[in-house]
């Protein structure tokens, strides 16, 4: 499809588009999140993005309201041009965006939050006709809350209410639902439905960006698919089906990532059954052997970190049962993980990982430092700096001396800090999340090869990756998480990269659910 | 329950305990104190609270936003010292114009800290902690560590505190407990019913929704700030009229006394919730104690110790006793909400 003209087949009978985003561009440190995309939006329409993460959805929507300029291209409002510089001028042009976490001031009473964005509202806060307008659009809404309550402890869905209710006062031309279902239950998604085909036939433009498929085919018009920064299609719900968007979802080659040869399965060593977090994730029953590499699947939210980090002690299971090595143990903190050999290497190199302004060596010895004590309790810099030469040298990190502080490395350099610090600590099942986000091609291949070097070493691995093609390319068997819950574990040979997606949205028509060892 | 849950919110059950604690705390000391209840006391403790209650509304401000002024002191201790010495330079000024320069000579600090703390960015706690010091600093360095003394001040400024506007049931409502009261009620209006008002409990409510919703986020913590140096130089020129004598010491601990006011008045710390008349009531108490400990003999540095562990009581009570009341009310609000049954799990938070 022409770059240009994608997104403009609207139906006939239609006006002209209310916003269209034209060859938008934009670039961030390394990355491309959006390559000369375009996208129009009609009154009267629900307009479904889909993509996977990092297909450049959130940038998209960041640009319309205003967070970010684009590079190149431009935005049209009813056929003019448009600068959109702040989240102010955004909503001048009556565009506003409802989040997955709605935005509301706790300490405001709900009347306010719905007017408190209004720019020409004088300088009184008259409360009276606060309290009355606000009923009459709850009203309208057919949502029942007490206006005069603060908003704090208000349910996910009642705020979700204000958030339209918000947008309504604001008379919103293209109203963009980043993920508005994502934390609502099924009841309560039937409602904010209801109250999404009413805008519809007030004339608003919706963009709804939501990673459940079924809902999409329920409620959208005309569907649009991204691809790494891409436009890839955009159909009418008519001529397309979830295979097709799945397809054009995934649908990139697999690029230089040569599979990872297949190991004879070790023992069994870790076992999980029933293992649930309350809220988070439930029913998740897996095996990993030594030596394997169980890869975890799944969208962002899906809770593949959330069991990462119950199996690592740091927000402990609250159900379900853990063997490690034949013996049946409980995991309530990250020194209890450790101690009987899991590492977990976070996602987050930043918040979680590393100390940026600390030593490459220090970082490395940080989590088994009292190796490194001696009789005083002082740190033996010299074993120290003997560990970190050896993991320089085995990972190849690229660095003048391992005394220069983590922050001054690339992020390739500093994943493989990471992956030291934690090899460091001996662990015999190490869960990698995320290992590869965010670093070059080089650094990449390299995190690869040492993954199936600790795999062949006898290491049980978990990977946790948002990256298809890895997974796929790494892994002995797939397991699949979609809002919570194991949808799947598909072994190699039947796992590509349709069947995966099909089982992370929800599609479970072709694979079967639950534990399969 | 349902009656108290109807009619009045957490944030006012803790005014009202704090109403509470102010009257047993004043018939202790009077038990204490021969001759408590005497309209000495009262004006003795009336015009001290007045100069903390200025401050403090100043300071509701800028905590409503999510910041902290630690400023004020050295800005009340400067205007006071300067607005002084140019009256006894210049004998016939009047006194509007010596007013008006003690908050235009406030809000330029203020306008320091705002400038720095909203558009420069640097965290407001160490942006007022430098100019506590810088403005003391200069101070001194100006005044060549002389005092501003009584008879070189006119008349008027002198006969100042004892100006008496109205009696009520014996007690003498002088003009300076008068405007701090006058001050309270506008500062208190403006939050409640401007606009303007409203938007500094968003931004300190949720500074992420506020910068996405296109509220002006950094205009108002600059004003915030200024208005907090202006009413910090009203009170400065109050202190000079209330004691006469001014050092370059002046001033110096009162944003203790004023961080303590407003937080064990109920506005919340982390900004967002809060009220003018809250932080009076915390000003009555902290002037009251500051006062009665003081007649009964007890150091200045007890009382500093007494106001830290205030402060503390009332952080600790905040983060503990008003959670728990909010779950209370939100128990019964969520019966309102018609909740959904089908027993689906809430889904993971984004990660």
């Amino acid at each position: 499809m022409e770059p240009g003209l994608a997104g403009t087949d609207a139906p006939r009978e239609m006006p002209g588009p209310v916003l269209e985003m034209r060859g938008i561009a934009k670039r961030f440190a390394g990355t491309q999140a959006l390559d000369d995309v375009s996208l129009a939006l009609f009154p009267g329409e629900i307009h479904a993005l889909l993509g996977e993460n990092g297909a450049g959805k959130s940038t998209l929507i960041k640009i319309m309201t205003g967070v970010y300029q684009p590079d190149r291209g431009e935005i049209l409002l009813a056929g003019s041009p448009v600068t959109v510089g702040s989240a102010a001028e955004a909503q001048r042009h009556g565009i506003a965006a409802i989040y997955q976490e709605p935005l509301l001031f706790p300490d405001l009473n709900v009347a306010e939050n719905i007017f408190i964005s209004h720019q020409d509202r004088g300088a009184f806060a008259h409360w009276r006709e606060t309290f009355r307008k606000a009923e009459e659009i709850l009203g309208e809404l057919g949502v029942s809350l007490d206006v005069r309550s603060p908003a704090r402890g208000l349910t996910l869905a009642a705020q979700q209410s204000v958030e339209i209710a918000k947008a309504i006062s604001l008379k919103v031309r293209v109203l963009i639902m980043d993920e508005p279902t994502a934390s609502l239950s099924a009841h309560e998604v039937a409602k904010l439905f209801k109250l999404v085909m009413d805008l519809r036939a007030k004339g608003v433009a919706i963009l709804f960006v939501s990673h459940r498929l079924e809902e999409v085919f329920e409620i959208a018009d005309r569907i649009t698919v991204f691809r790494d920064g891409r436009h890839i299609s955009t159909r009418t719900r008519a001529e397309t089906t979830p295979q097709r968007a799945i397809a054009d979802m995934v649908g990139r080659d697999m690029g230089l990532l040569q599979p990872r040869a297949s190991l004879p399965r070790g023992e069994l060593l870790l076992s999980v059954r029933g293992l649930a977090r309350e809220g988070v994730f439930e029913g998740v029953n897996f095996d990993v052997h030594r030596g394997e590499v169980l890869g975890f699947a799944g969208l962002i939210g899906a809770g593949r970190t959330d069991i990462g980090l119950a199996l690592f002690g740091i927000e402990p299971a609250t159900a379900g049962e853990i063997a490690f090595a034949g013996k049946t143990v409980v995991i309530r903190r990250p020194d209890e993980a450790m101690e009987i050999g899991i590492a977990y290497v976070s996602e987050d190199r930043r918040q979680l990982g590393l100390s940026l302004p600390m030593s490459i060596a220090a970082n490395i010895s940080l989590p088994a430092l009292r190796r490194y004590l001696d009789r005083l309790g002082l740190i033996r810099t010299r074993e120290e700096h003997e560990t970190a030469e050896f993991y320089r040298k085995r990972l190849s990190i690229r660095t003048p001396s391992v005394d220069l502080p983590v922050g001054k490395l690339s992020g390739g350099n500093q994943q493989k800090v990471m992956l030291s610090k934690w090899l460091n600590t001996h662990p015999s099942l190490l869960i990698l999340d995320e290992p590869t986000r965010g670093i070059d091609v080089g650094a990449k291949v390299e995190v690869h090869a040492m993954i199936a070097e600790l795999a062949r070493e006898g290491i049980g691995i978990i990977l946790i990756s948002s990256d298809l093609p890895e997974v796929l390319a790494m892994c002995d068997r797939i397991l699949v998480m979609r809002e919570g819950r194991q949808m799947a574990i598909l072994d190699r040979a039947e796992a590509d990269a349709e069947t995966v997606m099909t089982a992370a949205m929800g599609q479970s028509a072709t694979v079967d659910t639950g534990a399969r060892q | 329950m349902n009656f108290i849950q109807r009619n009045i919110r957490p944030e006012q059950i803790r005014e009202l305990s704090l109403l509470l604690l102010i009257v047993v705390a004043i018939l202790i000391f009077g038990s204490l104190i021969d001759g408590y209840y005497t309209s000495r006391t009262f004006n003795r403790v009336a015009s001290s609270v007045a100069i903390i209650t200025v401050v403090a509304v100043g300071q509701t401000l800028v905590v409503l936003t999510r910041n902290i002024d630690l400023s004020v002191g050295s800005i009340v201790g400067c205007t006071a010292y300067f607005v002084g010495t140019l009256l006894a330079l210049y004998n016939d000024m009047t006194p509007i114009l010596a007013i008006l320069i003690a908050v235009a000579l406030g809000g330029a600090m203020g306008v320091v800290n705002g400038l720095v703390v909203a558009f420069g960015r640097v965290p407001s706690i160490i942006v007022t902690l430098g100019t506590l010091a810088i403005y003391r600093g200069i101070l001194i360095e100006f005044s060549g560590a002389k005092t501003v003394t009584t008879d070189s001040l006119p008349m008027w400024v002198v006969d100042l505190p004892r100006l008496t506007l109205f009696t009520v049931g014996g007690l003498e409502i002088r003009a300076i407990v008068a405007l701090a009261v006058v001050i309270v009620i506008v500062f208190q209006f403006g939050l409640a019913y401007l606009n303007v008002g409203r938007r500094f409990y968003a931004i300190g409510s949720n500074p992420e929704a506020a910068e996405l919703i296109g509220l002006p986020v950094r205009r108002l913590v600059f004003i915030a700030f200024v208005l907090s140096g202006a009413l910090a130089g009203l009170a400065g020129f109050m202190t000079l009229a209330r004691f006469g004598t001014i050092t370059v010491e002046n001033g110096r601990g009162l944003e203790l006394q004023v961080v303590a006011a407003v937080v064990v008045g109920g506005v919340n710390i982390f900004g967002g919730s809060g009220t003018v008349i809250g932080a009076m009531l915390g000003a009555v108490m902290i002037g009251t104690l500051e006062q009665s400990l003081f007649r009964l003999q007890i150091s200045q540095f007890w009382l500093d110790a007494l106001l830290g562990l205030l402060i503390l009581l009332a952080v600790a009570s905040d983060a503990i006793i008003l959670n728990r009341l909010r779950a209370l009310w939100s128990r019964t609000e969520l019966k309102l909400v018609a909740r959904s049954t089908d027993g689906k799990p809430p889904s993971p938070r984004g990660r």
